[in-house]
C-alpha cells in the first residue's frame, strides 16, 4: 500500500515537472540586500579555495582593509577546496540571467575566469580601479574581466638527502621516475592542482604550440585527440610511481605528507602550500623545491571577480583596488601565504621581494580553461589509474 | 503526502528528466553549465546519456567494484554479527556481555575519524607494516585497495547489524531452546532449525540495511579506496564536481537506485512476513 501511494506521488511530481518545463524557471528567492541605512556597508566576499587562502583573507587582508576603510565590512562565505564551484557558478549564472541578486559581491575562486568568459563579470576598468595599471597587461587580459591579485605555481619538491641533483627538464624527470621506482608521486588531478599540473605538463610535451595556446584561452574539445600520447606516457609511469599499482594520492596535501614522512623522494606541490608547510614545521628542511623546464610545470595568477549582478559593485571595486596596493601585496608575499605578487617588485618591500625574484607572474605557464581542464581530468581518470 | 511530493518525488522526477536529456525548465541552468550533456531526441527523451555511461569502461569497473564490496562486506558483517549474537545469547557470562558492549563502540565513532584511523593502521607507514618490518617481514599496503574499503565497510556496519541480530536472538524464548536440548538435539541443529528461522526477519532487515548503506557509501571508499576503479558514490561526486558532467552523475545515481530498490523489495517482504507472523501469534 505504502509503495503504491509513493508511485502515485512520483507520477504526480512527474506531471508537475512536465507542466513547468518550458516556462520560466522559479528562481531561488534572493536574500534581501542589507539596506544602506547604516553607514557601514557589507561587501560579500565568496572564497573558494584551500584553508591557506581563507587565512590570507580572514587573518591578514580583511583586518587591514577594514582599518583602512572603516565604512566597509567584509562578509566572508568560504567553500573549502571549491567543492561547490559548479553550484556557485550555476547560482551566479542564474542570478545574472534573471536579474536577481546572486548574494555575492566579490569572488576569489578558480571559476572566476570561466564566469568572465561567459560574460557574467562586471568589466574591470582602470577608472574605478586605478591600481590595475600596475598589473601586467597580458595577465590582466587572460582574466577575461577577472582581476589578478596573486599568483602561485606548481613546483617539483625533492628530498635533497637522497636526491642531491634534481632533474632539470621534464625528460630528465621522466627518466628519473623510471630509474627510481616507487619514489615519485603526483596526486589525482581531480583532487587538486598540484597533480593536475604534472598531468597537463606531460600532456603538453606532445601537443603542438598552437593547440596548447588555444586550450588555455578557448574551449576546443575537437583538439583533445592530441592528448593521447601524453596520457599513454602517464599510463606507462603507473608501475614506477608510489604504490606501483597505478594508485595516486587523493589531493595536494596527501602528496605533501608522503614527502614529509619520507615515503616518496619527489612529488609535485603548490609553491604556497609548500612554503607554508615549511614554515609551520610540517615539512622537514631536507625537502627542497625546484622548477623544471621544457615544458615547465604550470602556474599563474588567481583572479578576483565581481559578478555583473552584484548589488555592491562599488564596494567590491574598492576592495579589489586596495588588494593591488603595495601594502596589500606585501601582506600576500609575507604573512601566512607567501603568494607571488602581481605588481612590480620594485614597489614592494625589498626584504620580502628577494624571495620572488624568479617568480615573474607574466611568464608562468598557464593552465587550460576550466572546461578543458575538466575534460583532461576526466580523460586521465579513464585512461591512467589502475591500468 | 505533500511533503513526499515536494521533497522526494519532485527532485527525483526532475533528475530523471535530466538523465533522459530534458534540458528545459528547472534543468535549464544545470544543462547550461554542465559538459557532455546529451539532449533529448525523442518525445520520451534519449538513452544516449545512459549509453555513454555504460560504454565508459570506468563505469563497468566501478559498478563491479561496488557490487563486490557490497556483497563481500555484507556477508562478512552477517557472519560476524550472527556469531556475536549467538555467543551473547547462549553464553550469558561476563565476557559475552562485554563483547556485546564492545561491538557497538564503532557506532559512536564518526565515519571520517574511523576511515582515517584505518588508513593510518593499514597504510604504507602504518601499524601493520611497521610491526611486520620489526619482525623482518614485508606486509602489503592495504590502503588504496578494495580490501581496505571492505575492512572499513565492515567496521562501520557491524555495530548496527549485530544490535539487530542480537535483539532477534534475545527474543527467542528459553523454553524452545531448552526443550530441544532436553530432546538431545546438538547445538548446531538447534541453531539451524530453531534460532535462525525465528530470527530470520531481523536477519533480513540487518542484511538490507547493511547492503544499502554500503552500496551508497562515500567516506570509506573516498579515504581508503583506489583512484580507479572506485565505488559509485565517489565516482558520482567526481563526475558532478571534478569533471562537470551532471547528466552522467545523475544517471549513475539511478543505477544505484535500481539496485537499492531490489534490496528494498526484499526488506518490505520481510516486514510483511514479520507482521503476518505477529498476526498469527
Amino acid at each position: 500500500m505504502r509503495s503504491k501511494s509513493m508511485l502515485a506521488a512520483i507520477t504526480i511530481a512527474g506531471l508537475l515537472a512536465a507542466a513547468t518545463a518550458g516556462t520560466a524557471a522559479a528562481a531561488p528567492k534572493p536574500k534581501p540586500a542589507k539596506k544602506a541605512a547604516k553607514v557601514i556597508r557589507d561587501i560579500r566576499l565568496f572564497i573558494s579555495a584551500d584553508t591557506n587562502i581563507q587565512d590570507l583573507w580572514q587573518k591578514t587582508l580583511i583586518p587591514a582593509f577594514e582599518t583602512r576603510y572603516p565604512q566597509y565590512r567584509v562578509d566572508v562565505t568560504f567553500d573549502l577546496h571549491g567543492v561547490h564551484d559548479a553550484q556557485t557558478t550555476a547560482k551566479v549564472t542564474a542570478a545574472t540571467v534573471l536579474h536577481k541578486d546572486p548574494g555575492i559581491d566579490l569572488i576569489d575562486g578558480g571559476f572566476t575566469v570561466q564566469l568572465g568568459t561567459s560574460g557574467l563579470l562586471a568589466p574591470e576598468t582602470v577608472k574605478t580601479m586605478p591600481n590595475l595599471k600596475l598589473v601586467s597587461p597580458s595577465v590582466l587580459k587572460a582574466g577575461r574581466g577577472g582581476i589578478p591579485y596573486r599568483g602561485s605555481s606548481v613546483l617539483l619538491a625533492y628530498n635533497a638527502t637522497t636526491v642531491p641533483t634534481p632533474p632539470k627538464t621534464l625528460d630528465d624527470l621522466l627518466a628519473w621516475i623510471k630509474a627510481n621506482p616507487g619514489k615519485f608521486t603526483y596526486n589525482a588531478p581531480a583532487g587538486g592542482g598540484a597533480g593536475y599540473a604534472f598531468v597537463q605538463t606531460v600532456v603538453d610535451k606532445y601537443v603542438s604550440d598552437a593547440t596548447r595556446q588555444k586550450m588555455t584561452t578557448d574551449v576546443v574539445p575537437e583538439l583533445e585527440g592530441e592528448w593521447t600520447q601524453g596520457l599513454s606516457t602517464l599510463r606507462g609511469l603507473n608501475p614506477y610511481t608510489y604504490g606501483k599499482n597505478g594508485t595516486y594520492p587523493a589531493n595536494n596535501t596527501a602528496t605533501l605528507s608522503l614527502l614529509a614522512s619520507g615515503q616518496v623522494d619527489m612529488g609535485t606541490v603548490w609553491s604556497d602550500q609548500f612554503t607554508t608547510a615549511r614554515r609551520t614545521g610540517a615539512m622537514p628542511a631536507n625537502i627542497k623545491v625546484t622548477q623544471i623546464s621544457n615544458p615547465s610545470l604550470t602556474g599563474g595568477a588567481s583572479y578576483l571577480g565581481i559578478p555583473r549582478a552584484a548589488t555592491n559593485i562599488k564596494g567590491a571595486q574598492v576592495l579589489a583596488n586596495w588588494v593591488l596596493t603595495p601594502q596589500a601585496q606585501n601582506l600576500i608575499m609575507g604573512g601566512t601565504l607567501n603568494g607571488y605578487p602581481v605588481i612590480p617588485l620594485k614597489l614592494l618591500d625589498p626584504t620580502l621581494a628577494d624571495n620572488f625574484a624568479n617568480a615573474d607572474i607574466a611568464n608562468l605557464r598557464p593552465t587550460y580553461t576550466s572546461a578543458m581542464a575538466n575534460d583532461l581530468k576526466n580523460a586521465w581518470a579513464s585512461s591512467v589509474p589502475g591500468k | 503526502m505533500l511533503l513526499i511530493i515536494g521533497f522526494i518525488g519532485f527532485p527525483i522526477a526532475l533528475s530523471l528528466a535530466l538523465t533522459l536529456g530534458f534540458t528545459g525548465g528547472l534543468n535549464q541552468i544545470i544543462a547550461l553549465i554542465g559538459q557532455g550533456i546529451r539532449p533529448a531526441d525523442h518525445w520520451w527523451g534519449t538513452m544516449a546519456g545512459y549509453q555513454a555511461l555504460f560504454s565508459d569502461p570506468r563505469f563497468n569497473g566501478d559498478l563491479q567494484q561496488t557490487i563486490i564490496v557490497t556483497v563481500v562486506s555484507t556477508i562478512v558483517v552477517l557472519v560476524l554479527s550472527l556469531a556475536i549474537a549467538l555467543i551473547v545469547r547462549l553464553h550469558r557470562g561476563r565476557i559475552a556481555q562485554l563483547l556485546g558492549a564492545i561491538i557497538v563502540v564503532p557506532m559512536f565513532v564518526p565515519v571520517v575519524i574511523s576511515a582515517w584511523a584505518i588508513h593510518t593502521f593499514y597504510g604504507g607507514d602504518g601499524f601493520v607494516r611497521s610491526v611486520a618490518a620489526l619482525l623482518g617481514l614485508q606486509a602489503p599496503t592495504l590502503t588504496s585497495t578494495m580490501w581496505a574499503v571492505i575492512i572499513g565497510s565492515v567496521w562501520t556496519s557491524l555495530p548496527f547489524a549485530s544490535l539487530l541480530v542480537t535483539s532477534g536472538m534475545q527474543s527467542i524464548p528459553d523454553a524452545l531452546i531448552d526443550a530441544a536440548r532436553d530432546a538431545g538435539a546438538p547445538m548446531s541443529r538447534i541453531v539451524r532449525t530453531i534460532m535462525l528461522p525465528l530470527a530470520s526477519t531481523q536477519l533480513i532487515i540487518a542484511t538490507t540495511f547493511t547492503s544499502i548503506g554500503i552500496l551508497g557509501s562515500f567516506t570509506i571508499p573516498y579515504f581508503l579506496g583506489s583512484n580507479q576503479p572506485t565505488m559509485l558514490g565517489v565516482e558520482i561526486s567526481n563526475f558532478l564536481n571534478a569533471y562537470n558532467r551532471p547528466q552522467q552523475a545523475v544517471a549513475m545515481a539511478f543505477v544505484i537506485f535500481v539496485f537499492a530498490a531490489g534490496i528494498a523489495i526484499a526488506y518490505v517482504r520481510a516486514n510483511l512476513r514479520g507482521s503476518a507472523t505477529e498476526a498469527r501469534a
